[in-house]
């Protein structure tokens, strides 16, 4: 072969991307910023409603719990997730499946049903806490639902699956090999685990808990169903204001405030850890 | 030779005429969906269809925003709306609806107090002291004061969760203020009371949760949507209602400005709000054998003659006021 | 060892146990909803004081529950497809692309994604009006893509990052062109994260309401919004039997996978 008709190796450029960013810029940019440009100009020209949401105490309170209760369930989401993953990872094929089936069942099922079924469930007349009472465990029926218990065990079962997919095949791609090393150099479970396994998953629980995070922050159906009325979510909120009393304005605004915190937190996440989903 | 003119314009006259008789009317009716809107559509939809062979679509659920932006985009695709009083009267001042044609409506056969110029009754209710009797044995609550009252009536209660006629009036006729007095409605006194047993309330956002919470004992007292008890009556659930002091309302039709249809919507209009159609609509919801929803059997505890001192809910107000009191309602709510 | 499940010694049944406790978690409402299809108390009473099949009678009556599941089956096989193959070219050039704002245009795929839905439904209800797509298959599937995307970039651009080039460098070398090379070599090995990007595109549509509501029209109505309706308006077990089917039907699907697979595997 001469160095004329070698075969190169192109550099990937942005080519690829372009039908995307194409259907986001018509179909995603272009209304949406007509929609935010409305809050600074319903009902009157200026920053009012910016100045509405960050002085008021309500506001200041739903931002706060939105964040508050996307943190909690991306937590307990992770320490469920991945030693299902974990174990998903490496069982032989055939368990793996079924652990797949219940998984991907779960998520086949309605959304709504599955909340509206653990909202009979979770009543203090619900079959759990009749169980509980007629077991002997407790005598009164535990609070676990209008409160932030019963947003956090709604939620984290809608996140469980979108953790634990991506997750588990991230660790797929460990190379048993490395731990093989570990352990040759003396290194007894505990310190494989710390120093070579977590690290090398970090990637991979990135990626799902971002998305989980992300969904929860933008969640309504749930915690409107689960939730009490003192822990209300942004979606909620700002749907009240959308689709209830037409106060795109406001609304618009608070949806911009949560875009900006929301990315500014990607790009911290970004600087401390890299970028999930990015070549070594 | 001339063309002989009087055959062709016979000949484009009749199909002129043929065409026109040849598209039929069509409007799209949006509603709230579920067996309620089947109902409504069986008892003003198929009526119109079979008079005037007027072919209707329906949409739904109803949506304020989609609302909105439809007006405002000038493209409107629906024609009859089934919407809360309180958002009808907000709408109408923000000029989103068609002014009602009387002519074709009979305003003088409607309730005066669910018409305006802008929407006609649909759907009447009243919000009553729901209970269960099973829960509370020989104590029965008289008025709103004793859904207040913790110690003769412990346990849960539920409200209905959206800012919306109904909660705050009810606190304050709990606290004494009397009827006439109710408007402009004292939000401080009115969360106050709320104030005094917040703890044990749980919300219902529809009417379906509400049913679920009585039903299952979750919370075995609060306000309810009466049609929603008479179906848990009906299938021998231990509940009775208390109509002292309950708060009349409707949910009402309107027209979106610029809908394609407006005249045929106004036929559909005129029967919906017309004393016949809201018999039929009536029969149909408490029918004894429509599965689910919001059908009952004929053992229907319905408003006592005298009207147990039923207080109409002051929507005008409220229209005017919506977003203010909103506002406030979920601050505290939020608390 | 911690990635060999037969040499991991007693850690392994600490992660069973876990396991099978979220397992057991997971299926639960599951159970729940088929137990409560079957049950004869209307106000979803557990356990039901008999049994029936009258919620599935009036399941198959109603001809718009079946035309509900048709169209969002329909609508989330275009979303899928869609939403995979432009995510699956997006995510080329997000791990491999060495261009300026790389980082930011990674954000702004992920900002369909953090955006409150009904801003979003709002937004391009009115837009659509205008352009007359409203109340189209076309339109629904365009919004229902646009917020799918991420969840493709996501998974495929983990997996791809994970995946050594210099394989597929080595096929180009030995003479075949690029999109031979990713075809044999690179789409086989980030299965996985394809896979995921289409369970998840194919998810996000299905039970997304609220853009569906504004997207809805008399012909277009997906499970989502009948279901939304129906629980608020009436309380009645025929839900749980529209979601039992779904699952039976799920089912028979994954036993004809399993089955398949054995097969081409002889």
């Amino acid at each position: 072969m001469t160095a004329a008709n070698r075969p190169r190796l192109r550099r990937t450029g942005i080519g690829l991307a372009l039908p995307a960013m194409l259907l986001l810029a018509i179909f995603f940019v272009v209304p949406v910023v007509s929609l935010l440009l409305r809050s600074v100009t319903e009902p009157d020209v200026g920053l009012q409603n910016y100045e509405t949401l960050l002085a008021t105490p309500t506001y200041a309170k739903i931002f706060w719990n939105t964040f508050m209760v996307a943190s909690v369930v991306t937590t307990v989401t992770i320490l469920l997730g991945y030693p299902v993953a974990w174990l998903l990872s490496i069982l032989p094929a055939r368990w793996a499946a079924i652990g797949f089936g219940i998984i991907l069942l779960s998520m086949w099922t309605n959304l709504l049903a599955r909340t509206y079924a653990w909202m009979v469930l979770l009543q203090s007349t619900g079959v759990i806490n009749r169980s509980l009472q007629a077991l002997g465990i407790i005598d009164e029926p535990l609070s676990l639902i209008n409160n932030l218990t019963g947003v956090t065990i709604g939620m984290v079962y809608i996140m469980l699956p979108f953790f634990i997919l991506p997750l588990q095949s991230t660790l797929r791609t460990i190379d048993p090999a490395t731990l093989q090393a570990a352990s040759l150099c003396g290194a007894g479970r505990w310190q494989a685990f710390w120093r070579v396994l977590l690290p090398l998953s970090v990637p991979g629980i990135l990626s799902g808990g971002l998305i989980v995070f992300v969904m929860s922050l933008g969640y309504f159906v749930t915690p409107a169903l689960l939730g009490g009325t003192s822990n209300m979510m942004l979606a909620e909120l700002i749907s009240q204001l959308v689709q209830s009393l037409l106060d795109w304005g406001l609304g618009g605004a608070a949806a911009f405030v949560l875009l900006v915190l929301t990315l500014a937190l990607y790009a911290v996440q970004v600087h401390l850890f890299g970028t999930p989903g990015r070549e070594a | 030779m001339h063309l002989k003119l009087k055959p062709i314009a016979l000949a484009i006259g009749v199909s002129v005429a043929m065409t026109g008789m040849a598209t039929a009317e069509t409007m799209v009716f949006t509603a709230w969906g579920g067996s309620t809107q089947d109902a409504e559509y069986e008892a003003w939809g198929a009526p119109l269809t079979e008079e005037s062979g007027v072919t209707i679509l329906q949409d739904g659920p109803t949506d304020y925003g989609k609302f909105q932006a439809m007006v405002e985009a000038g493209s409107v695709t629906w024609d009859a709306v089934d919407v809360e009083f309180d958002f009808a009267y907000q709408a109408a001042e923000a000029g989103l609806l068609e002014p009602l044609d009387f002519s074709i409506i009979d305003r003088d056969a409607i309730d005066p107090r669910f018409v305006t110029d802008h929407a006609v009754v649909s759907f009447p209710f009243s919000f009553v002291l729901g209970y269960n009797t099973d829960t509370y044995g020989n104590a029965k609550p008289e008025s709103w004061a004793d859904l207040f009252d913790t110690e003769k009536f412990p346990g849960k209660r539920t409200f209905y969760k959206w800012s919306s006629p109904g909660a705050l009036e009810i606190a304050l006729l709990a606290d004494g203020v009397a009827p006439e007095d109710l408007y402009p409605l004292d939000l401080d006194r009115a969360f106050a009371k709320l104030d005094t047993i917040k703890g044990d309330i749980v919300w219902w956002g529809g009417g379906a949760q509400s049913q679920q919470l009585i039903a299952s004992g979750e919370a075995p007292i609060g306000m309810f949507w009466d049609i929603r008890l008479w179906p848990l009556q009906s299938s021998g659930l231990p509940i009775e209602i208390q109509w002292n002091g309950n708060l009349a309302s409707a949910d009402v039709l309107v027209i979106p400005k610029g809908s394609p249809n407006k005249d045929t919507a106004m036929k559909f209009l005129a029967i919906a709000a017309s004393p016949e159609g809201q018999k039929r609509f009536m029969d149909i919801i408490t029918a004894e054998d429509v599965e689910g929803g919001v059908a009952g059997s004929g053992k229907v505890q319905t408003l006592p003659e005298d009207g147990a001192n039923q207080v109409t809910l002051g929507l005008e107000w409220w229209g005017e006021n919506r977003n203010m009191v909103a506002d406030r309602w979920y601050a505290w709510q939020a608390q | 060892m911690l990635l060999s499940f037969n040499r991991m010694g007693g850690l392994r049944w600490v992660l069973v146990a876990i396991v099978v406790l979220v397992m057991l978690f997971l299926i639960l409402p599951v159970i729940f909803i088929v137990a409560l299809s079957f049950g004869s108390s209307q106000w979803l009473a557990f356990p039901p004081p008999g049994w029936t099949l009258r919620w599935y009678h009036e399941f198959f009556a109603d001809p718009r529950w079946m035309a509900a599941i048709w169209t969002s089956t329909k609508i989330g096989i275009l979303v899928m497809i869609l939403s995979t193959t432009l995510g699956l070219f997006a995510s080329f050039a997000l791990v491999r692309g060495r261009f300026r704002g790389r980082e930011i245009l990674r954000a702004a795929f992920l900002t369909p994604m953090i955006l409150p839905v009904v801003v979003f439904a709002v937004a391009l209800y009115a837009f659509f009006l205008k352009i007359g797509l409203n109340g189209t298959l076309v339109g629904f599937v365009i919004a229902h893509t646009v917020l799918a995307l991420p969840f493709a970039i996501i998974p495929i651009s983990a997996a791809l990052s994970g995946f050594d080039k210099s394989v597929e460098d080595a096929a180009i070398l030995c003479g075949a062109n690029p999109w031979e090379a990713r075809l044999r070599v690179t789409f086989p090995a980030i299965r996985h994260g394809l896979f995921a990007a289409m369970v998840f595109s194919f998810l996000v549509s299905w039970d997304e309401v609220v853009i569906a509501i504004f997207m809805a029209s008399p012909t277009l109505q997906t499970m989502p919004v009948r279901i939304w309706s129906s629980l608020r308006q009436d309380l009645s077990p025929v839900v749980a039997a529209a979601s039992s089917l779904l699952i039976l039907l799920t089912l028979a699907l994954m036993l004809l996978a399993v089955l398949f697979r054995k097969k081409a595997d002889r």
